[in-house]
């Protein structure tokens, strides 16, 4: 008995670890994003603050990028949603003998590594532009043309996929029946085959569009001179974190899980108009109540003042008193640092005393702290450039400076040399 | 053939015959194959700039696979150790990462499938998605942000009193592995969920019901049940965890590079695109043929894998 | 309008497997035809070469006297009503019914009016309005039939429609089909492997295995005249004896069997009567055999009960013959006095030779 309540709670342990994983990383980003602390960091908690939305708002590059990242996503939509479908067609009419084959290949392109779909995409086109004598300003070297192919590649994989679930589900039968009544082959599939696949475009499209909008491994070698959200995302995490981007992953989390309940909500009305159907059939309802809309369920009430009060509570109180609590706060840490420095000052003088000079480290993290109060009168978003940020926000791994001053000497043939191996993992652009 | 195209347009109608036949042809030649047999062809000639393409210059060489094994032609040492290294490294620890996922996502994957009850096994499978959809970079960005010299979990040792002063978890790349396996730990779960899933309950209460124990039911029923789940959950994940690009720039230490990240340099940096392309092939090739080495172990077969 | 059907050498070849062979059948416009036959006996197959789902690897289908090569079943003057009905789930059931007007490019007034006109025909009116799921088995039933008579066919092909309903349903239907067919007097082709289905409502019945045609005849002479061993042992229930055949005379067989001597008349077929020195079966159906008491009958054995059923209008016994322990059955209604026979009672029986038929060796129908 005692053994099997162990067993029992070592298996709720474990799932409750799970999830923690999961979500763990995401809430505590999440909690940097509401920290005025310009690294993104939970503690020590400084104030609460809604400021980095702003900044993300105002940050052009990533609007651009953002910008940019929807055209793609709709591009890529058009096109891979089309293709799975026709890709699922096909494979249902292929000869035995070739299905596996076809089905092997048009998978592949979801195992095959980003970054090799990202490079065989750009030479492809690149070859295709030369041949036909195209300019480099011709479509064939555009970065936004070039990421839409090279993501619709495997995006159609994907929708393909969607496509066969759906299409297994279908009675082939039915489209017998619609010949047999007398309609054309595409009246069958335009009126009995496109209605039946409906929900299923309309999946493949959102799947279509959001794995677009987070592809990094192939964009990154498509998109040329161009920018999408995830490059210039890429980019600036690479040089160093700040806040904004935790407000950013906010954002994306809260559409998602917007984005979540409505589909529950929307299965949940399917399956009661399904029981009702039934009941109906069974004799047990006259006929069927009319569904209230959507938006007057229950859930989707519940969770649209959820969101909204969440956001007000997160308004208000990130404009009410920020700047009094940042002073205080800069205060504190002045009157920290000042006891500090005091008090290193009264151990050099010991040591002095005890003739041991300089054998000991500065402690880093007051260095850091003393950093971090320096750089707060230039906060901002254009701070997080300046270096003394950069060497603050990076941690205190000790490579920073190598790799400022390796900066100017960067190249390929270089990599092979240790030092500048170390210097291009952190900042190869 | 002939009367199987006349059949297929017969069947299909004219015009959505024309409209199957186009967007499967451009996508299987335009954009899989052709650009696949393209990178071949530019990855055996010489590395030379485009207005040159075509001349007697971009002649057909194996320099660059050369170059993975032994460097250029001046370095002293007999093999290219620093790629070579960083080639072995980056496949054992995608095979590391696999290995992690699936201790962590079967038990998972059962209990979600078995265990739980109703709503909230729903809500719990609902809510595996969220984290998936947000960006790749923003996921490695949590790990920075958590694995930091400042980060929770540093602060939370310290205070608890395990660490003295901050452990560098990046440049031990426990960073590095904690993000990998969290980034497609998804693609991992939900194939083996599917799987386990459609097993049916009295056959495991029938097992349970003569006597064997949880170990046995699980080796005898369940993974077998399962396998072809947990084989396309182990090959996805191990071949975006050795093709991953993000998750190494970002939370990749110092000194431990990705080798994407050397085919990238070889694109972004060196501008030597042919090189680049030899060792895109390389990746490729070599992910390929350890997956199917792994499936004929395993005995697993691709059709009935990716169901 | 109704069209007559032709079949004229019909093949049908799966690669090796022969799914029809030389098919000929003629069907009269108006008729209710039924092709009867175990599963996998090729009917469905004739079925859609009829309407048009596939083509005869060699032969002719003639509808109303027009070759029907090369014609989809678009274009063809047929309408399918198929096993699983293939409502359009999607569709309501005014929609459902008017899609051959729909694809014709008919007004939605149009269609409306005629939908109307269907459903109460069909009995549902004003019901229109559902979605397929919120109709009964019966309900949909009736609506593919409508469906399929809104295109206005020639000639109606039924797939087993009625074999997804429960039994008392299925017997309401098959009235139902039959008044139907008799309100529009379109020809119908109808396939069932329930020989019920098939002797209640057809004018003729075509009794087929393993793609051929054993008997075309009306339902009565496929229960009391088959032409073959598999048509007798397929269509209602029948007891065999094997033997050899020791002499013919007056159309009367004397089959000489392990139970004896049985007399049995020969089939009214020309091609199916044996002679004397051939293998044959005799076929007795169940209700053919009497009790004999005392006097002299033909065919006349000893048996003893094994075991009584109690089927409500009669009474069904199975019967070890003394002889050869073969076990037979034998039936008679239940005119209310009850005679109830004890398991190991002895009982003579025996039926006249008129009764039972002697027909050459065959193919037999699965147990």
């Amino acid at each position: 008995m005692i053994a099997e309540r162990l067993q029992k709670y070592l298996v709720i342990g474990f799932v409750v670890l799970f999830f923690v994983y999961l979500f763990g990383p995401l809430i505590v980003m999440g909690i940097t994003a509401f920290n005025t602390s310009a690294f993104p960091r939970m503690s020590p908690w400084d104030c609460f603050t809604a400021e980095w939305f702003d900044v993300l708002m105002q940050d052009a590059r990533l609007m651009t990028g953002l910008r940019n990242s929807v055209f793609i996503g709709l591009g890529v939509v058009a096109l891979a949603v089309p293709i799975g479908l026709a890709g699922a067609l096909v494979l249902m009419q292929a000869r035995p003998r070739i299905r596996p084959w076809y089905y092997t290949i048009t998978i592949a392109p979801i195992l095959v590594p980003g970054v090799v779909l990202g490079i065989s995409t750009l030479l492809f086109w690149d070859r295709v532009g030369l041949l036909l004598g195209m300019g480099v300003d011709s479509i064939f070297y555009n970065g936004v043309f070039l990421t839409i192919v090279g993501q619709a590649t495997f995006i159609s994989a994907y929708t393909m996929l969607i496509f066969i679930a759906r299409l297994q589900r279908f009675d082939p039968v039915l489209e017998e029946a619609a010949l047999d009544l007398g309609a054309s082959h595409v009246q069958a599939f335009r009126k009995v085959l496109l209605p039946f696949l409906k929900p299923a475009i309309g999946s493949a499209a959102v799947l279509a569009f959001l794995a677009s909008f987070e592809n990094y491994n192939t964009t990154i070698f498509t998109i040329v001179q161009s920018s999408t959200l995830t490059t210039v995302l890429a980019s600036k995490v690479r040089y160093g974190i700040d806040p904004s981007i935790s407000a950013l992953a906010v954002t994306i989390v809260i559409i998602t899980l917007v984005g979540a309940v409505m589909y529950e909500i929307s299965q949940r009305r399917q399956a009661r108009k399904e029981k009702a159907q039934q009941a109906v059939a069974r004799g047990e309802l006259k006929s069927m109540t009319k569904q209230r809309s959507f938006f007057a369920e229950p859930a989707f009430i519940m969770s649209a003042l959820i969101v909204f009060a969440g956001l007000g509570i997160v308004y208000f109180a990130g404009t009410i008193g920020v700047d009094e609590c940042k002073a205080i706060v800069k205060a504190e840490k002045q009157a920290q640092i000042k006891l500090r420095v005091e008090r290193r000052q009264q151990k050099a003088m010991f040591e002095r005393t005890a003739e041991q000079i300089g054998a000991e480290q500065p402690d880093q993290e007051d260095v850091q702290d003393e950093e971090k109060v320096k750089a707060k009168g230039t906060e901002g978003y254009e701070g997080i450039f300046a270096p003394q940020n950069l060497q603050e926000q990076a941690g205190d791994s000790g490579v920073e400076e190598e790799k400022v001053k390796a900066k100017g000497t960067e190249g390929y043939e270089g990599i092979f040399a240790p030092e500048n191996l170390q210097d291009q993992s952190g900042s190869n652009q | 053939m002939v009367s199987y195209w006349k059949n297929f347009f017969l069947k299909n109608g004219t015009a959505v015959a024309l409209f199957l036949i186009i967007s499967v042809g451009v996508w299987l030649f335009m954009m899989i194959i052709l650009p696949q047999l393209f990178m071949l062809d530019f990855s055996i000639r010489a590395n030379v700039p485009p207005p040159k393409f075509g001349t007697e210059e971009h002649y057909y060489t194996l320099e660059h696979y050369k170059y993975m094994l032994f460097g250029s032609a001046q370095a002293s040492g007999t093999f290219n150790i620093i790629d070579l290294t960083v080639f072995f490294r980056t496949i054992a620890a995608a095979i590391f990462v696999t290995l992690i996922d699936l201790a962590l996502c079967y038990p998972i994957a059962y209990y979600l499938a078995h265990v739980a009850i109703g709503g909230w096994s729903r809500l719990m499978v609902l809510s595996l998605i969220v984290p998936f959809w947000v960006n790749e970079i923003l996921r490695a960005f949590a790990f920075k942000i958590i694995f930091g010299s400042t980060g929770v979990i540093n602060n939370v040792l310290i205070a608890v009193g395990v660490l003295d002063s901050p452990y560098d978890f990046i440049r031990n790349d426990i960073a590095l592995w904690a993000g990998l396996s969290y980034a497609f730990i998804l693609l991992m779960i939900f194939p083996i969920y599917n799987a386990v899933e459609s097993l049916d309950k009295n056959q495991i209460e029938a097992a349970r019901d003569l006597g064997s124990s949880w170990l046995r039911i699980h080796w005898r029923i369940v993974v077998p049940h399962a396998k072809p789940g947990i084989s396309s959950g182990c090959t996805m994940v191990f071949m975006l965890t050795a093709g991953a690009l993000a998750a190494p720039q970002i939370l990749g230490g110092p000194s431990s590079l990705w080798f994407t990240q050397i085919i990238y340099q070889g694109f972004n940096q060196a501008g030597n695109w042919a090189r680049g392309s030899a060792y895109a092939i390389i990746l490729l090739i070599s992910c390929i043929v350890l997956v199917l080495v792994i499936m004929k172990i395993f005995k697993v077969r691709f059709g009935e894998m990716m169901k | 309008m109704s069209a007559d059907v032709r079949l004229e050498d019909v093949w049908i070849r799966f690669g090796d497997f022969i799914a029809a062979r030389e098919i000929n059948i003629h069907i009269q416009g108006g008729e209710f035809f039924t092709i009867l036959g175990p599963s996998g006996c090729g009917k469905t197959t004739l079925l859609r070469a009829v309407s048009g789902f596939l083509t005869p690897s060699e032969g002719n289908v003639l509808i109303g006297g027009t070759n029907m090569a090369g014609i989809g079943p678009n274009k063809r003057p047929t309408a399918l009503i198929f096993q699983n009905l293939a409502l359009f789930p999607l569709m309501t059931i005014w929609e459902n019914i008017t899609f051959s007007l729909e694809v014709r490019g008919a007004s939605k007034q149009e269609r409306r009016n005629r939908a109307e006109e269907l459903l109460e025909l069909i009995a549902l009116p004003g019901q229109g309005e559902k979605m397929v799921n919120e109709l009964s088995g019966g309900q949909k039933q009736r609506v593919a039939i409508a469906r399929a008579l809104c295109a206005e066919p020639e000639v109606l092909l039924l797939d087993e429609p009625l074999s997804a309903l429960d039994l008392k349903l299925r017997q309401h239907m098959r009235t139902e089909l039959r008044s139907i067919q008799r309100q529009v007097g379109i020809t119908f082709i109808y396939i069932t492997h329930d020989q019920g289905e098939a002797l209640t409502m057809s004018d003729n019945v075509a009794v087929m295995r393993e793609g051929v045609v054993e008997q075309i005849s009306d339902g009565n002479s496929i229960y009391d005249e088959p032409d073959t061993a598999f048509v007798a042992s397929f269509v209602g229930e029948n007891n065999r004896f094997d033997g050899k055949v020791s002499s013919v005379s007056d159309g009367i067989a004397t089959v000489d069997t392990a139970e004896g001597t049985i007399k049995a008349r020969l089939s009214a077929n020309t091609d199916s009567r044996v002679s004397a020195g051939d293998d044959a079966f005799v076929f007795v159906r169940p209700e053919a055999i009497q009790f004999v008491n005392g006097t002299a009958a033909d065919n006349r054995m000893n048996t003893k009960v094994y075991h009584e059923e109690f089927e409500g209008h009669f009474w069904q016994i199975f019967l070890d013959i003394e002889k050869s322990q073969k076990r037979i059955k034998m039936s008679y209604v239940n005119d209310g006095a009850t005679r109830v026979h004890s398991r190991g009672a002895e009982l003579a029986i025996g039926f006249p030779a008129q009764s039972a038929i002697a027909l050459p060796q065959g193919a037999l129908a699965a147990e």
